[in-house]
């Protein structure tokens, strides 16, 4: 088997902080006396990804993604272990190596602010040393998938957040890079440009084999596009596998939320929350049922519920990645790190 | 370094700044609108507080000159003061103004005076008021006159030739050419000015293209391509550097301009004490102060760069900054001051030096050594402040400062 694409061991980030003291005496304390603590944003992080694979890091905020995917880039220096990316070390040999990467942090844009679309491409042409038919040739490209040729010549600023990010993913594979980086590319979308996005990633998966790390802290993006998830919190990873066997194994359980018509309903609903099915109110008229799902079939559950009571609406939910952490700490899951 | 990428991102932030509005009019319309403004302002008010200080003959008061009818005489003929009869309260009456100075004659002057008798005649006046400075100034004149009259009449009564009293005259003659007078009132003004908007045009985009950068999120992004940090700090160093320069230049030319506009109002105040005076300014003066403020734009520009990068926001920059003008204003100010004159060591003080230069060489004076001495040493703090803001730059806990 090829080698790895992506090699981490052992990496770790370090930052040194300091305790806030809250209100006007703390804030004069904090001039004088700070007290500092280092925090280990990314803890002794471990994995490795193959060429053409699209792996989610997921966890949620403040777990440790950013900093990993900006040590991974080569804009971060690690406190200690090591990172082979492409071959290269990225923070050693940072300008040869990010020649190899494309770049997208879906809250920011490498594109220029007050600049047209179009001025920011060529100026990261000549950045990027791509020869000019080359250019021409990716820029038909990107525009049949992605269609940006009606505002490349708008100032970034003017573009709405969907048409942004378009931009920015053509902008970060303009020089064909084989590793895509990408920090949330889909946080603040609409539905019809995250789907536009994910089209285009499957698309470029498929076409040209390009490998992707995407973070995210929702699960929407990681079913429509990876087979494979590391989940990272508070700096480790706490799983690394495929997310058929993450949903198998800690997926267990399912929501579902009813609106009712009114409170007698309501009342109602409580007959069905027995044998592990428990029964959650949310406001006055909408309720939430969580069950195993190995356990109690959905179907059945909702069929049974719709007999007896007046059901204005229903929504079925899987559980927020948070819990799944949780339960993770909690020990129903055990780490799964290759090795 | 790469010189391709340092054009690169050069001409990026560049293209950018100049779609900026707020750095087009920083850097453009305030230096344009500013000097007119100001000269002519400053010109006409200078002008008018003249001519009324000037039109007004200030009332001077003789005291105790009742016995003394002939002193009296003498200085009720200068036109430029009115006398007027004394009263005791002559010293309150300077301070209120009512009267501008107060001559006091000691008892029987007159009398005294014809037998050569040593005596002291007082004069109150109130300084720092510009029209008792003036009455002073003719009250005493008058005094002189007479005295040497006097003296002549005394001298020639007793059968010796009048000469011996005033045995010669004092003759003055203006050599200094009309652009030397001219540079040594408005040559301090000059580079004064030019420094500091040069520091001034630098700062906000040196905001922009640091702090501004981190808080649009631009400055990762731009982290992750294959330009080097020190690549990067240098583009956007020149881009600073060319919105100071822009600004100085702009604030020359248009001073110039709103000067020559203004030529014949200033020349009208310069000229009338001393007819052979006329108010010009010398062009090569001004291109070799520009020379001269070239590497402290680079100074400020590195400097600015450093310090406002260390900033998470832009606002928190702008707080970094504004001392900054305080600090740079100081020493130019000094150089304003009578008796700061341009020496080995003032010559190494970066700002003061190059004000004290500037003064020189609109005066035209062409001091080689220490234009020299002065060019090189700004030439070494400059390039100190390009190293610290390159350092800054490649320092991950100033980039990514939590």
């Amino acid at each position: 088997m090829a080698e790895p694409l992506i090699q981490v061991r052992e990496l770790s980030k370090h930052f040194r902080t300091y305790h806030r003291r809250e209100g006007i005496w703390g804030g004069l304390q904090n001039l004088f006396v700070r007290d500092y603590k280092t925090i280990a944003a990314v803890d002794r992080v471990s994995f490795t990804i193959d060429r053409g694979e699209m792996v989610g890091y997921i966890g949620p905020n403040g777990a440790g993604k950013s900093t990993s995917i900006k040590m991974l880039t080569g804009i971060l220096v690690p406190t200690s272990g090591e990172a082979v990316v492409n071959g290269f070390v990225p923070y050693r040999q940072r300008r040869r190596y990010v020649k190899t990467i494309g770049v997208v942090f879906g809250q920011r844009t490498q594109l220029w602010w007050d600049i047209a679309v179009i001025e920011s491409f060529k100026l990261l042409r000549r950045i990027y040393d791509v020869s000019q038919s080359d250019f021409d040739a990716r820029m038909e490209l990107f525009n049949s998938i992605l269609g940006i040729k009606d505002y490349l010549n708008t100032p970034v600023r003017k573009l709405s957040l969907g048409e942004r990010m378009r931009c920015d993913l053509a902008a970060a594979l303009l020089h064909n890079p084989p590793l895509l980086f990408l920090d949330e590319p889909t946080i603040g979308l609409d539905v019809v440009a995250k789907h536009h996005i994910r089209e285009f990633l499957r698309e470029i998966n498929r076409e040209f084999h390009t490998t992707v790390l995407l973070t995210t802290h929702g699960m929407d993006d990681i079913e429509e596009l990876c087979r494979r998830i590391l989940i990272i919190d508070h700096g480790k990873v706490l799983f690394d596998g495929e997310l058929r066997e993450l949903k198998q194994r800690l997926l267990r359980t399912k929501q579902i939320k009813f609106v009712v018509k009114d409170r007698a309903d309501g009342e109602g609903l409580s007959r069905f929350a027995v044998d592990g099915v428990e029964l959650q109110p949310v406001d006055e008229l909408t309720y939430r049922f969580r069950f195993d799902r190995t356990k109690v079939s959905a179907a059945d559950l909702i069929r049974q519920i719709l007999a007896s009571v007046e059901v204005r609406d229903l929504l079925i939910e899987d559980e927020p990645i948070e819990e799944v952490i949780k339960r993770i700490y909690a020990g129903e899951a055990t780490l799964e790190v290759p090795a | 370094m790469s010189l391709r990428n340092i054009g690169v991102v050069y001409r990026k932030e560049l293209v950018d700044s100049l779609r900026d509005r707020r750095t087009v009019i920083s850097m453009t319309v305030v230096p344009l609108l500013l000097f007119p403004a100001l000269t002519l302002g400053m010109g006409l008010l200078g002008a008018t507080l003249m001519s009324r200080a000037k039109g007004e003959v200030p009332l001077v008061m003789v005291v105790g000159g009742e016995d003394s009818p002939r002193v009296v005489e003498a200085l009720k003929k200068n036109q430029k003061i009115e006398v007027v009869p004394g009263s005791a309260d002559f010293a309150d009456q300077v301070s209120n103004k009512t009267v501008r100075a107060a001559i006091i004659l000691p008892k029987g002057f007159d009398a005294a005076a014809e037998h050569g008798e040593a005596q002291t005649v007082g004069v109150d006046y109130y300084e720092g008021d510009i029209k008792s400075e003036l009455a002073l100034d003719t009250a005493e004149t008058s005094l002189k006159d007479y005295r040497v009259t006097l003296a002549r009449q005394l001298v020639s009564e007793r059968g010796v030739p009048g000469n011996l009293v005033e045995p010669f005259k004092v003759e003055k003659t203006n050599v200094a050419p009309p652009e030397k007078v001219a540079g040594s009132t408005l040559g301090g003004l000059i580079p004064y000015f030019v420094i500091i908007l040069s520091l001034t045009g630098a700062m906000y985009p040196a905001m922009d293209l640091t702090a501004g950068e981190k808080e649009r999120g631009t400055m990762e992004t731009i982290l992750t391509s294959p330009v080097s940090r020190t690549d990067l700090v240098l583009g956007k160093f020149f881009m600073v550097l060319t919105a100071s320069l822009a600004t100085a230049l702009l604030s020359l030319t248009s001073m110039a301009v709103s000067f020559f506009l203004a030529r014949n109002m200033i020349d009208k105040l310069v000229s009338e004490d001393n007819p052979t005076v006329h108010y010009a300014i010398d062009p090569v003066g001004i291109l070799a102060v520009l020379l001269m403020v070239l590497p402290l734009s680079v100074l400020f520009a590195a400097t600015l760069l450093a310090i406002a990068l260390f900033a998470k926001s832009f606002r928190e920059a702008q707080t970094y900054l504004s001392p900054l003008t305080v600090i740079v204003i100081m020493p130019a100010v000094a150089a304003l001051l009578p008796g700061v004159e341009l020496n080995t060591r003032t010559a190494l003080i970066p700002i003061l030096s190059t004000t004290l230069v500037g003064k020189e060489l609109m005066a035209g004076n062409h001091p080689w050594g220490f234009i020299m001495l002065i060019f090189l040493s700004s030439c070494v703090y400059a390039s100190l402040a390009i190293a610290a803001a390159v350092t800054m730059f490649n320092r991950e806990s100033v980039l990514f400062r939590a």
